[in-house]
């Protein structure tokens, strides 16, 4: 099964972090669920207009399974408390087993538990900006770059793009596409045929595109939004 | 030129106005020539500042010329001096800590500016200026130099070149004293003693007064008795070597008195002698702590590029386990203890200082040296006064800073900072990228991370660069599994993205890749010729 993105949240905690996440995430997705154990955080999320709000106690099991997540629903964990993350993460694997967690880690050590409790996706506070000095320290030009990607004004993006049936790339090999004319780079995919895991273009393995990958190419967002109307067409007629 | 007109006008005990002013004008015109101050300053950086790239030269030559005049006193006792070697002890070298000695009287203050600003300052009290005792406060100064103990040894090693008097010849020993303002070992040891001052002092005085009762008593007791003991010199120096417990036994007591009162004042001896060994002891375990300090400070600032870290945190524990961290020279500072002390614990060199001190900061070799700061304490106010800390000690400086939250970015950018890291909102970010587009997170991670599947390197083009003429077109970036991000042209130092194949590849242009960490390196070691 390949993960698309889910079209239902519940997220644990309108803290430091679920307060930027939510704000970030309620244009894309319709049904967003927060729920809080702390009456301020409570009622700071109905203040900022939000009405799927529910203040329970999260340490009871029998309150998270009065919840009643979708299959699809994807949880995610950014309580304040590192401590009550991992144990509202191991709670819900076991009411939920089903369904994606994500959660947040500030340490080394939390990352390792909250994946022991049974986390999908843990991200790490500090790993990107640890990264980035390193960049900062050696690599002017690829910082320069990176910080593109965050600045609003400069209109490089990633863009991820699901081949639809009927694609002119369908049954195409990567070697036969030259994504340089449609002034994007490509720079990996998840290929149905292999499973659920990314695949980096520079891990060396021929691929052949299929209609249902999903492929991830980075460029100008005029160049990217051509391409993906383009890859709709049945036939390649972009101009040379 | 100036002191000697002064000294003639002072044998005459009569100033007059002109010469006064006079001087006046001479003074102030010396104190504001740039070259003057200048010369000065180099002068000064020279002789006391250790982060001058010349002092290392500078010691290590007195350190030649003191060892070579003690190594002349030594080898004179047994053999016939030659002349050569005379000349150079009495002439030259001489000659040559005269010339230092005047050398630091003269950069210890500012004679010509201490006149200046009396001089204005009588005028501007409508006070009648007295160039006597202006002139007495700037020799004040010096005089206040000359009888530090560092200056009067310097001084008694330029005895030894007046030849008249033999017995001037002992204070060569002098010129071995010299070294101590030279080798740093000595000078903390002297250092770490002199923090000790009280007890040490207490304990001479105490040593004194036993050693004289001794000597009083065995005098007095056994002066007629024993043929060893003719005067008190003798009492005295029967008394210490008893008290050191070295014991020669050249002069024993001989009568039952004088033993008892060996046998007292040999307990004495063995308490004393504790007691200082423990002072010493405590006085050095005390300072130990900071002498390693010093020595990681001092070993740092020798090199041309370090990072100061500001703050033991997940944030720093995150830096270290990248894979390039071990190429850094760094210094991890911290106000907390227990931070420090996993630090150490953990391996890294760390110290416990406050970088929003300015003496904290400016400890470091911020002139000679690239630095770079790291703030990365949890606390946004700290870390926006360690900025503007380091800025003020040195705009060379380079900052990169960890905020709390957005809205605190400008604030650093106003405070100087280069780098503001948001490890908050990018988390965020992350995560909603994580849950809408989860096969875009998994690429975006990988390249923000580091992950050595997609590293993003930068690839210089050197002079031996086989790259150097081709065109990207001609570059396989395919089959070396790499993926040529952009560009940067040396000629206008722009970047381009995605990069048309038709671009020529010159000196100094950098490419920008994203491969697997072997594939770059096989990329970077097959497109060099021989001789790199």
């Amino acid at each position: 099964m390949i993960e698309s993105g889910s079209r239902s949240v519940i997220i644990f905690g309108y803290g430091k972090f679920g307060r930027n996440i939510t704000l970030s995430l309620k244009d894309d997705i319709e049904n967003i669920l927060l729920i809080e154990s702390n009456r301020d955080n409570y009622n700071k999320a109905l203040q900022d207009g939000f009405t799927n709000v529910k203040l329970i106690d999260v340490t009871d099991d029998n309150q998270l399974e009065k919840i009643q997540a979708d299959k699809d629903a994807s949880f995610v964990c950014v309580m304040d408390d590192d401590h009550l993350n991992v144990f509202i993460v191991l709670s819900l694997k076991s009411v939920y087993p089903d369904n994606r967690i994500l959660a947040i880690s500030d340490s080394i050590h939390a990352t390792s538990k909250l994946k022991m409790a049974g986390a999908d996706k843990v991200i790490d506070l500090y790993a990107i900006s640890a990264n980035r000095i390193h960049n900062i320290l050696n690599k002017p030009i690829a910082t320069r770059f990176l910080e593109g990607f965050a600045d609003k004004s400069h209109d490089l993006a990633f863009r991820e793009l699901h081949i639809p049936k009927g694609s002119f790339l369908h049954g195409k090999k990567l070697e036969e596409i030259d994504f340089y004319r449609y002034g994007v780079i490509f720079l990996g995919m998840i290929d149905t045929e292999l499973g659920n895991s990314f695949i980096f273009v520079t891990s060396g393995v021929e691929h052949k595109l299929d209609s249902g990958d999903i492929i991830v190419c980075i460029g100008h967002e005029s160049d990217l939004k051509r391409f993906e109307k383009l890859i709709l067409e049945e036939r390649e007629d972009y101009p040379i | 030129m100036l002191k000697k007109k002064l000294s003639n006008c002072f044998k005459e005990h009569r100033c007059s106005l002109e010469l006064s002013e006079w001087i006046i004008s001479v003074a102030r015109k010396i104190s504001h020539s740039q070259k003057y101050k200048h010369i000065k300053h180099s002068v000064k950086d020279i002789l006391d500042n250790p982060l001058n790239p010349w002092k290392k030269y500078f010691d290590i030559t007195i350190i030649f010329i003191i060892l070579s005049s003690v190594f002349i006193l030594i080898y004179e006792v047994k053999h016939p001096l030659p002349v050569w070697m005379d000349f150079y002890d009495i002439y030259i070298v001489s000659l040559i800590f005269l010339i230092e000695y005047i050398l630091r009287l003269w950069v210890y203050s500012d004679m010509a500016r201490d006149l200046v600003d009396e001089y204005e300052k009588s005028h501007f009290l409508g006070r009648r200026f007295r160039l006597w005792s202006a002139l007495s406060r700037g020799l004040k100064k010096k005089l206040e130099f000359m009888v530090t103990p560092a200056t009067i040894i310097d001084l008694l090693a330029i005895l030894p070149a007046y030849r008249p008097l033999r017995v001037l010849r002992i204070f060569v020993l002098f010129r071995f004293l010299k070294l101590l303002r030279y080798t740093r070992s000595i000078n903390q040891f002297v250092e770490v003693l002199s923090n000790k001052k009280f007890e040490l002092l207490t304990l001479l005085f105490l040593l004194i007064f036993i050693m004289m009762t001794g000597a009083i008593a065995i005098y007095v007791l056994e002066d007629t008795h024993n043929p060893n003991i003719n005067n008190m010199f003798d009492a005295l120096y029967w008394s210490l070597v008893t008290i050191s417990t070295v014991g020669y036994g050249d002069i024993s007591p001989v009568t039952e008195m004088g033993r008892v009162i060996s046998m007292i004042i040999i307990l004495f001896g063995i308490a004393m002698i504790s007691f200082a060994t423990s002072v010493i002891v405590s006085a050095f375990s005390e300072k130990l702590h900071k002498l390693k300090e010093e020595r990681i400070i001092d070993d740092i600032n020798k090199s041309e590029e370090f990072l100061i870290i500001c703050g033991y945190g997940q944030m720093t524990k995150m830096f270290f386990r990248h894979s390039d961290a071990s190429r850094y020279r760094y210094i991890i500072l911290d106000k907390n203890p227990k931070r420090v002390e996993e630090a150490i614990k953990d391996g890294y060199d760390a110290i416990e200082d406050d970088a929003s001190r300015y003496e904290t900061l400016s400890r470091f070799n911020t002139e000679n040296s690239k630095v770079t700061v790291l703030c990365m304490t949890h606390d946004d106010v700290e870390n926006i006064y360690i900025t503007l800390n380091a800025k003020h000690i040195s705009p060379k400086i380079k900052v990169v800073v960890r905020a709390g939250d957005e809205s605190i970015v400008n604030k650093y950018k106003r405070a100087g900072a280069d780098h503001v890291l948001l490890p908050n909102e990018t988390a965020s970010t992350m995560m909603s990228v994580a849950i809408t587009r989860p096969t875009m997170y998994k690429a975006i991670d990988a390249i923000l991370t580091g992950k050595n599947k997609a590293i993003l390197d930068e690839v210089l083009i050197h002079g031996y660069s086989n790259l150097i003429g081709k065109y990207i077109k001609d570059i396989e970036f395919r089959h070396f599994k790499l993926v040529l991000i952009g560009i940067q042209k040396n000629s206008d130092m722009e970047f381009i993205f995605n990069p048309s194949p038709d671009i020529l590849i010159e000196h100094k242009d950098i490419l920008l890749i994203m491969g697997d960490k072997r594939s770059i390196q096989y990329f970077k070691e097959v497109n060099c010729k021989d001789k790199c």
